[in-house]
């Protein structure tokens, strides 16, 4: 089923609504935090380190503070505040050295942008340059520590394991069967390594918050353009030793996030602003330069992967290395490190295999949370081995994917058990490569044949698969409210930052209750302070958690409205049904009342009034998750897989390496459509994004690691021209029994893969196995003038200093 | 309002010793006469003095296409151009493309066609995408891709907005006859 | 921004001039699309901005018969993406304008901007050097001719001195039958600076020209190439015997948009492709 044909069983549930927010944000009236001024607010601008790594000798502060409007100036002396999501490992502002260029030196609160930025330029630092720990490898060797006090970091036990006198913020581990035995009996053994380069996120709305700490009650107000108002409420807690209570967190439209924003990121150091500033409320805003080099990216990674196979093409045996660039401090990296002892095999059943996953510290910008964090990145590396596993065994890569993959009865890295309540890789898998009509591999002759016309084509494919990554306590809520004209009012705790939450849940309530989703309102700004809790608003789990918190809370609405329906109609609840906002007796349908009738409470005629006004609640947690056994890692990490796979069909121009992507069908086994047209949506721009990873974007340093590509003119992402020919997004509706309809999560999932699927084509097309991301023009042609059929990649770091 | 009127002429602002221009334009069709800065954009004359927040900055540099306001009948990146150049102009923000309450075609099909997620971006592209209309009431898929290419948006993937703005195209020709 | 300017719209051209000498740090204005970045990053200190848009003389856009296409700098470089003329007289000058930037900045970069901001890899000039442009440039002591070859001196220089202005640029009238093309490499589809971009013009008497950008600290015009192509004569031949030998007459560097590799790489299949355009063999 695809795009407009698809048709829903439901009356709500799968209907191609419109966006909830729709209307505000084309006539330009959504306000963002980036939007907000509130009386006597400053605003603030920072200083960046402009080495890598290097020693701060010396901050004068004295000219900047002498400037009329400047209303604080702080440096790393200022606070000791130590802030970290999974590790407290950074500042609001360096002490002592700087960990990146980028890092925040000072930073400044004043009357207006201008003044701020004025007073930063006369900000007079002595740096004394350091040798910075330019990438994985030297930071293995651990010469040089980027924290030297790692030992003693704070951090959460026996999820994260931080080493001695390392570089590694966290190595996580999974281990399950005999592999020395398994690799011992494989019939051939491959061992291959890739990598890509760090990447950016790129919201629309930089990163902004703006803080109020009350110089009187020491409460902190925040408006911030964040992912997880509820993290960051705890967190800044934890860090400013007060109670959660005390810490409002406001969460306007969001501009964007993509995992960018789900942590916690200027809010601290906005407060201390606040706090010098004698209370007054400090807007901090990224410039689009500091949003490439100072708030996080997606880590570069390597992996190094060595499959065992037999002849006739089953996987018996898999070893994985998983090495994070993750930059100068973890935020959320040793979570994306820990995510891929999981699911770095991808959805494939090997029953004997390791994954070693480290996190490691480097003088680089740091690593963050980025749209099915830790996936597009293991994808990569585990569907192009799988690919090039087929090209040696000689058999077709859709045979031997459809050989291993999962299916009921077969257990995943972790040792969970896969059901038919699981979802199919295997439906995914051969919805997408019939949508391309793959025939199988090109032949040599063939390739030959069509580089003659200068352009060859190929086709490729990639599974993929993710489970939301988060804690096993991870819960999410709802509360709803009727108002007296039958409507409902819904507050959730997570944010609608483009994804469609909003929409989804009024229409798993409008489901129920059986009223339109006009109906229904779900209050689109956060506030701690009013809205129920969600852990974060991250992971594609919100349909899921968020979906079974509605029903809940629906179900009690209609419960509720029921109750009192029966007393006033002289019947039992069990005799009510209920439609089109009214409840009626299931046989004598004429006793009947609607819901505004006992909304507030119902009066009878004489005047005696009962139940009162109609409220209810949902909660939902993630049901029978277990923590991971720290030397095994089995454990059950996954609430709901969702398992997909792109094919695509593309051509390579052999003279420039530039790549046209004339089709790219993309299937989810989703369980159940929610809404067809966000669904839509996800996948298009996932699918877009991805492409963005796959064939243009990574962060490029210098010898000094300085960033060299920090603004749109050289850090770019796809624009109209560069979608693809064709996008066909296939929904797979293999319900799970305890998702909200049988849905599962596709926020992040359209992204992943989309570069393995690009470089298993480019094989298809040219007979070359590119190793590294991205799959550039430049990459291309060079990799064809080689005359080599693997290309290892280039050396990214050899472009000349500043 | 004339471009021969002599902007040399600027007013000591006393307390920041800031110069001032005066400069006399409409927007969105109301007529504004304010004595601003020289060094500021027309963005941030549009955010900061005429309180339109409608139009965003993503970039700062021309790059996104976020602030695509029309400046008499062009769309331009409104973060690069200085407030003062917009002296005796006509700018158009996105909040004054629905009129007398009823959103325009454009927006209604933007709606329809999902073709905004975060919404960010989406004021830049319906100033971009009414431009191209205004001069080309039925553009070809290139023609609009084209055009739209200088607006960066991160969430959709542009194929519900190249969708959005067909239909759009197809719609004013047929109800408004254009 | 950290500059604090005057902005000065002159009534005339002596005006301009005269506001011009008075303070080096004065900045001319016309679309804005470089130099408001300029400012944006502080990498230049304005006191003064100039506006010259509102002179007649930087408004013109005028075909004369026989003296050719005079465009004046203030004329947007989406007005050549447009004009029939330059599309009919001058295509790798329209294949330039339409391959810069994005439409938006198109609609404020002004053509002679592009060219007085020197960048080693701007779209217009290869195209505007094979036609033999001539840059008009007024200062208070008068005015002088530059040919378009000599204009540029380095990365963001060029032999403009204080006080001096270009009004505009003259490409001379092509003759009948010519063919030319611009043909350009970039990361993305998307609007992006040029990793290489090549202009070729075959004239009906076999001669050829080429122009380049982003090989070389300033855009070049390869009149050493040329004169050996023009003496091979153009052919299939000639075209692939070009793509190798461009090699010996370009250095271009690596950097964070392309390595030199490729882009020696890219100009020799963009000049091989240009050629044969003009031969009517498109690959």
């Amino acid at each position: 089923m695809t795009d407009k044909q698809y048709e829903s069983k439901y009356k709500r549930v799968g209907q191609r609504y419109n966006r909830k927010d729709a209307q505000e944000k084309v006539t330009g009236q959504a306000l963002y935090t980036y939007d907000l001024e509130f009386p006597g607010m400053l605003h603030a601008r920072c200083l960046f380190s402009p080495y890598a790594r290097a020693k701060i000798v010396s901050i004068d502060t004295s000219k900047a503070k002498a400037l009329p409007g400047v209303r604080a100036v702080l440096t790393g002396e200022d606070s000791d505040i130590l802030v970290g999501l999974y590790m407290q490992d950074k500042r609001a502002l360096s002490k002592g050295e700087t960990r990146y260029h980028g890092d925040i030196v000072a930073a400044v609160a004043a009357v207006d942008e201008d003044t701020a930025e004025r007073a930063i330029s006369l900000l007079d630092v002595k740096y004394e340059p350091l040798e910075p720990v330019h990438n994985v490898d030297e930071a293995l060797e651990a010469k040089t520590l980027v924290h030297d006090d790692i030992n003693h970091l704070k951090h959460i036990e026996g999820v994260f394991f931080p080493q001695k006198d390392s570089n590694i913020a966290s190595w996580n581990k999974s281990r399950k069967g005999d592999l020395d035995k398994a690799f011992a009996e494989a019939d051939l053994v491959v061992e291959n390594e890739f990598s890509l380069p760090a990447v950016a996120h790129v919201p629309m709305e930089t990163h902004v918050a703006i803080v109020q700490e009350d110089p009187y009650s020491k409460k902190i107000r925040i408006w911030s353009s964040a992912q997880s108002p509820f993290a960051i409420r705890q967190i800044m807690a934890d860090s400013f030793g007060i109670s959660e209570t005390d810490v409002e967190v406001h969460i306007p439209f969001v501009g964007g996030g993509f995992g960018g924003k789900a942590g916690i990121h200027l809010e601290p150091l906005a407060t201390l602003l606040s706090r010098a500033a004698g209370g007054a409320p400090v807007k901090l805003r990224a410039t689009r330069e500091a949003e490439f080099n100072t708030l996080p990216t997606r880590a570069g990674m390597r992996g190094r992967i060595k499959s065992g196979v037999t002849k006739d093409g089953k996987i018996t045996a898999i070893r994985v290395n998983y090495d994070w660039d993750s930059g100068a401090y973890a935020d959320y990296g040793v979570n994306v490190g820990k995510t891929a002892v999981y699911s770095g095999l991808g959805p494939y059943a090997v029953e004997n295999a390791s994954i070693d996953s480290k996190t490691i510290y480097t003088n680089k910008v740091f690593s963050t949370a980025y749209r099915g964090f830790g996936h597009l990145e293991t994808h990569w590396s585990i569907e192009r081995q799988i690919d090039i596993l087929s090209q040696k065994l000689g058999i077709d890569p859709y045979e031997f994917r459809m050989k291993n993959l999962l299916e009921p009865g077969t257990r995943t890295m972790s040792g969970e058990l896969i059901t038919e309540s699981s979802g199919s890789p295997k439906d995914c898998l051969t919805a997408v490569v019939k949508e391309i009509g793959w025939t199988g591999r090109k032949t040599e002759e063939e390739r030959q044949r069509e580089w003659k016309t200068g352009k060859v084509r190929g086709k490729g494919f990639a599974m993929l698969q993710k489970a939301p990554a988060m804690p096993a306590n991870t819960a999410s809520s709802v509360i709803m409210q009727m108002n007296g004209d039958g409507h409902v009012k819904m507050m959730i705790g997570a944010v609608d930052f483009g994804q469609g939450a909003n929409t989804v849940m009024a229409q798993i309530a409008a489901q129920i209750l059986d009223i339109p989703i006009e109906h229904i309102e779900v209050m689109s700004e956060i506030d701690t302070r009013a809205n129920p809790y969600d852990w974060n608003t991250v992971a594609s789990k919100y349909t899921f958690m968020g979906g079974n918190a509605v029903i809940k809370a629906s179900k009690e609405m209609l419960r509720k409205i029921k109750e009192v329906a029966a007393q006033a109609l002289r019947t039992e609840p069990e005799m009510l049904a209920h439609a089109g906002g009214e409840v009626f007796h299931v046989h004598n349908p004429e006793r009947r009342l609607s819901y505004k009738d006992i909304a507030l409470g119902y009066m009878y005629p004489g005047g005696n009034s009962i139940g009162g006004p109609v409220i209810s609640s949902g909660s939902s947690i993630a049901d029978g998750l277990s923590n991971l056994h720290p030397e095994t890692g089995q454990g059950l990490p996954a609430l709901d897989w969702t398992f997909g796979a792109h094919a695509v069909e593309l051509e390579v121009d052999v003279e420039t390496g530039n790549i046209e992507i004339l089709k790219i069908a993309s299937a989810f086994d989703i369980g159940q459509v929610i809404n067809e047209k966000l669904v839509y949506g996800q996948i298009t721009g996932g699918v877009v994004q991805g492409l963005g990873s796959a064939i243009l974007e990574g962060y490029k340093f210098n010898k000094n690691v300085q960033l060299m590509n920090p603004s749109f003119t050289d850090n770019k992402i796809p624009t109209m021209k560069d979608m693809p020919k064709e996008i066909v997004p296939i929904y797979i509706e293999n319900p799970q029994h305890d998702g909200p309809f049988g849905a599962r999560g596709v926020g992040e999932h359209p992204m992943i893969s989309v570069p393995s699927a690009i470089g298993n084509a480019i094989y298809d097309a040219l007979g070359i196995n590119f190793h590294v991301l991205p799959l550039s023009p430049e990459a291309i042609m060079l990799g064809i003038l080689s005359g080599k059929k693997e290309i290892l990649g280039t050396d990214v770091e050899n472009l000349p200093g500043h | 309002m004339s471009n021969e009127k002599d902007c040399s002429m600027y007013t000591e602002h006393v307390e920041s010793g800031k110069r001032k221009v005066t400069i006399q334009l409409k927007v969105n069709g109301h007529q504004v006469v304010r004595d601003i800065d020289p060094t500021m954009s027309l963005l941030h004359f549009l955010r900061d003095d005429q309180k339109l927040f409608g139009t965003k900055e993503a970039c700062g540099e021309g790059e996104c296409g976020a602030c695509t306001v029309i400046m008499n009948g062009k769309a331009v990146t409104s973060c690069i151009v200085l407030a003062v150049e917009a002296d005796g102009a006509e700018i158009k923000t996105v909040e004054g493309l629905a009129k007398n309450g009823k959103l325009s075609i454009l927006q209604e099909e933007f709606i329809a066609e999902d073709a905004l997620q975060c919404g960010f971006c989406t004021p830049g592209f319906l100033m971009s995408s009414r431009a191209l209309l205004d001069h080309n009431p039925n553009p070809s898929d290139e023609e609009i891709i084209e055009v739209l290419s200088g607006n960066l948006c991160r969430c959709t993937g542009y194929i519900p907005i190249l969708r959005a703005v067909k239909t759009a195209a197809e719609r004013e020709r047929k109800e408004l006859g254009r | 921004m950290l500059s604090r300017f005057d902005y000065f719209k002159p009534h005339n051209l002596n005006e301009a001039m005269q506001y011009l000498v008075k303070d080096e740090k004065t900045f001319v204005l016309a679309g804005g699309t470089d130099l408001m970045i300029l400012l944006r990053r502080n990498l230049i200190d304005a006191r003064h901005i100039l506006d010259i848009k509102s002179l007649p003389e930087t408004q013109v856009f005028e075909f004369v018969e026989g003296a050719g296409l005079t465009i004046g700098a203030s004329v947007v470089v989406n007005k050549i993406v447009d004009s029939e003329l330059v599309k009919a007289k001058y295509p790798a000058f329209n294949e330039a304008a339409a391959a810069l930037a994005s439409f938006q900045l198109r609609n404020r970069a002004t053509v002679v901007g592009n060219i007085c901001n020197a960048s080693p890899g701007a779209d217009l000039p290869p195209a505007l050097l094979v036609f033999d442009t001539v840059v008009n440039i007024v200062g208070l002591n008068g005015s002088r001719q530059v040919k378009l070859h000599e204009f540029f001196t380095g990365v963001k220089r060029t032999v403009l001195q204080p006080g001096e202005l270009v009004v505009s640029i003259t490409i001379p009238e092509p003759e009948p039958g010519e063919k030319s093309t611009y043909l350009r490499q970039a990361r993305l589809r998307g609007h992006d600076l040029a990793t290489v971009g090549v202009a070729s013009r075959l004239k009906p008497d076999g001669k050829v020209a080429l122009g380049i950008c982003a090989v070389a600290p300033t855009p070049l015009r390869l009149f050493a190439l040329e004169d050996q192509i023009s003496q091979r004569g153009l052919s299939e031949e000639t075209a692939v015997w070009a793509a190798q030998e461009i090699k010996n007459h370009i250095r271009p560097i690596t950097d964070v948009r392309s390595s030199a590799a490729y882009r020696l790489h890219m100009a020799s299949v963009l000049l091989k492709r240009g050629l044969l355009k003009l031969l009517g063999k498109e690959g």
